[in-house]
């Protein structure tokens, strides 16, 4: 389970690479911490449409607190899953809506891998951790 | 090899560049071609010297733009091989010379006609005729390709007495094979239907020669054969192009005009409405004056040697999915079991290599292929062996990285 703790190790993380190859490495590394999604919870309901792999995300509000599954068939996009859980994660709905997602995204140094036709999959993913 | 693609590269300036601290390698060709000097310098000098509209006003630059641009229809229409320049129709690109004919055809369509295409086609090649046949009550027929990707031995039967329209690509732009056109335009021919081969992937490369083929009509893109975006060419022969309605009406098209009637121009301009792209016909004949000036089986021969080398070192390494032709072709085409190709081109693209990872606009053919898409290395005659030995080396590389769970 990821904690706010780990959310600024890889924010850190993520901010220390100097160039593409670096961040390709550090989200490959990201991707192994995800813990992958049975068959059965790879439905057409909990996938992201628009994103250019495909992308699952199961929210389950549990006493309060958002949980959040996900999982992809790119690594490289599981990793960006790690890091965009970390910044919700042990957050209730609404501080979640309250939080500008994209501004925090965009401090992740994630833009090289971000371009204009992932970025639609990405938004509808933020989206999707910000909807009742 | 007496072709040397390193006395190439000074023309193509754009080449000469870094792409994240690593020289680029541009590896993405039969999405598009760079551009060399003549063709940059062609664009800059019509610009400089010779802008006007063309077709009226007769002042000195009118003149002299109109001069240069029915000159540029001149040159393609050699480049093709097409009988006369009147059959040279300007268009934005395959795209639009492929809805031109689909739209112009209409008329002719009945309910249970049908339009027969391959199992190769890209998207535009696809959704104009399948959208035609939403239109008209015709029905679209595939010329299938078996499991492993080779044409079924028998297809002569997908050509009937209903068979209106036949398209067809000449090479296929996600796994760069070759149609069997002379076949297959002969029995679309057979049974009277017209005839469209989709040219985009093979300018660059092949020589075109229409009047051989012998097709209606053959469509193609400037910006995949080194020339400019945004223009590109329907050609067709006369009684095919005066069958088509013209799909958009205005100036430059018409002969004369009153509020009851419009009696339109003659070919080339009666397919030509509005003021046409001047730049990109000028830009368009000096790419097909670049090629014409190189020794074009030495390219081709080079180019196909580039991609026969880098499949051969694939197949050796192992692990790898291929799809395009061991041969006879200037792209490779291929996939990774369990590693996602968006991954591959991320990690290749942090190394300064340009290819193309996805569907390549060929949704069934993937589906047909078992796959969510490749990855596509294709080839232009400015490409060196260093860099398709770097595209493989980086490639292993990913796999490797990327491979290990």
């Amino acid at each position: 389970m990821t904690d706010p703790l780990q959310a600024a190790d890889i924010k850190q993380r993520l901010q220390e690479c100097r160039s593409k190859e670096e961040t390709f490495k550090a989200l490959v590394t990201l991707s192994k911490t995800l813990p992958r999604l049975s068959a059965d919870d790879k439905t057409d309901a909990n996938k992201v449409k628009g994103c250019e792999s495909a992308v699952w995300l199961i929210t389950d509000d549990c006493q309060g607190i958002r949980h959040i599954k996900a999982d992809s068939d790119a690594k490289l996009m599981r990793g960006v899953l790690v890091a965009l859980i970390s910044l919700v994660a042990g957050k209730t709905l609404p501080d979640i809506q309250n939080m500008d997602l994209k501004a925090e995204l965009a401090e992740l140094n994630l833009s090289s891998y971000l371009t204009s036709s992932r970025t639609n999959g990405i938004l509808a993913i933020l989206d999707r951790l910000q909807q009742p | 090899m007496v072709f040397d693609s390193a006395l190439l590269r000074p023309m193509f300036p754009i080449l000469a560049q870094t792409a994240y601290e690593h020289p680029l390698i541009y590896l993405d060709n039969a999405a598009t071609t760079q551009k060399p000097l003549a063709v940059l310098d062609a664009i800059q000098t019509y610009y400089r010297t010779g802008n006007a509209n063309v077709h009226r006003g007769a002042h000195f630059l009118s003149d002299r733009a109109t001069s240069h641009f029915e000159n540029a229809r001149t040159v393609v229409a050699e480049f093709l091989k097409a009988p006369e320049q009147s059959h040279v129709i300007w268009t934005k690109g395959a795209t639009e010379a492929i809805n031109m004919v689909a739209y112009g055809l209409e008329h002719v369509l009945e309910k249970g006609d049908e339009i027969l295409i391959t199992s190769l086609e890209h998207h535009a090649n696809l959704v104009p005729w399948q959208q035609l046949a939403f239109r008209t009550g015709a029905r679209l027929r595939v010329v299938p390709l078996t499991s492993s990707g080779e044409w079924e031995e028998e297809f002569a039967h997908y050509f009937t007495d209903r068979t209106r329209i036949f398209a067809a690509t000449h090479i296929s732009n996600a796994i760069g094979c070759t149609t069997p056109l002379s076949t297959m335009l002969a029995l679309a021919k057979q049974q009277g239907a017209f005839t469209l081969v989709d040219g985009a992937q093979a300018v660059a490369h092949y020589p075109v020669d229409v009047s051989e083929l012998d097709c209606d009509f053959y469509v193609f893109s400037g910006h995949k054969m080194y020339g400019p975006t945004g223009i590109g060419v329907l050609y067709g022969k006369q009684h095919a192009l005066e069958v088509l309605m013209p799909y958009q009406t205005g100036g430059e098209m018409v002969r004369h005009v009153s509020y009851q009637a419009t009696e339109f121009n003659v070919l080339p301009f009666r397919l030509e409405a509005g003021t046409p792209n001047i730049e990109g016909a000028i830009g368009l004949a000096a790419a097909c004056d670049f090629l014409s000036e190189q020794n074009r089986p030495a390219l081709l021969a080079w180019e196909q040697s580039l991609a026969n080398h880098v499949y051969t070192r694939l197949k050796k390494y192992g692990g790898i999915d291929l799809y395009s032709p061991e041969k006879n072709t200037t792209l490779v085409s291929f996939s990774v079991p369990n590693i996602h190709v968006i991954d591959l081109n991320a990690y290749l693209d942090s190394q300064g290599i340009a290819v193309r990872a996805g569907s390549h606009c060929a949704h069934p053919l993937m589906a047909q292929l078992g796959v969510t898409g490749t990855l596509r290395a294709s080839f232009a005659c400015y490409n060196t062996l260093e860099e398709a030995d770097r595209f493989c080396d980086a490639l292993f590389d990913a796999m490797e990285i990327l491979g290990d769970d």
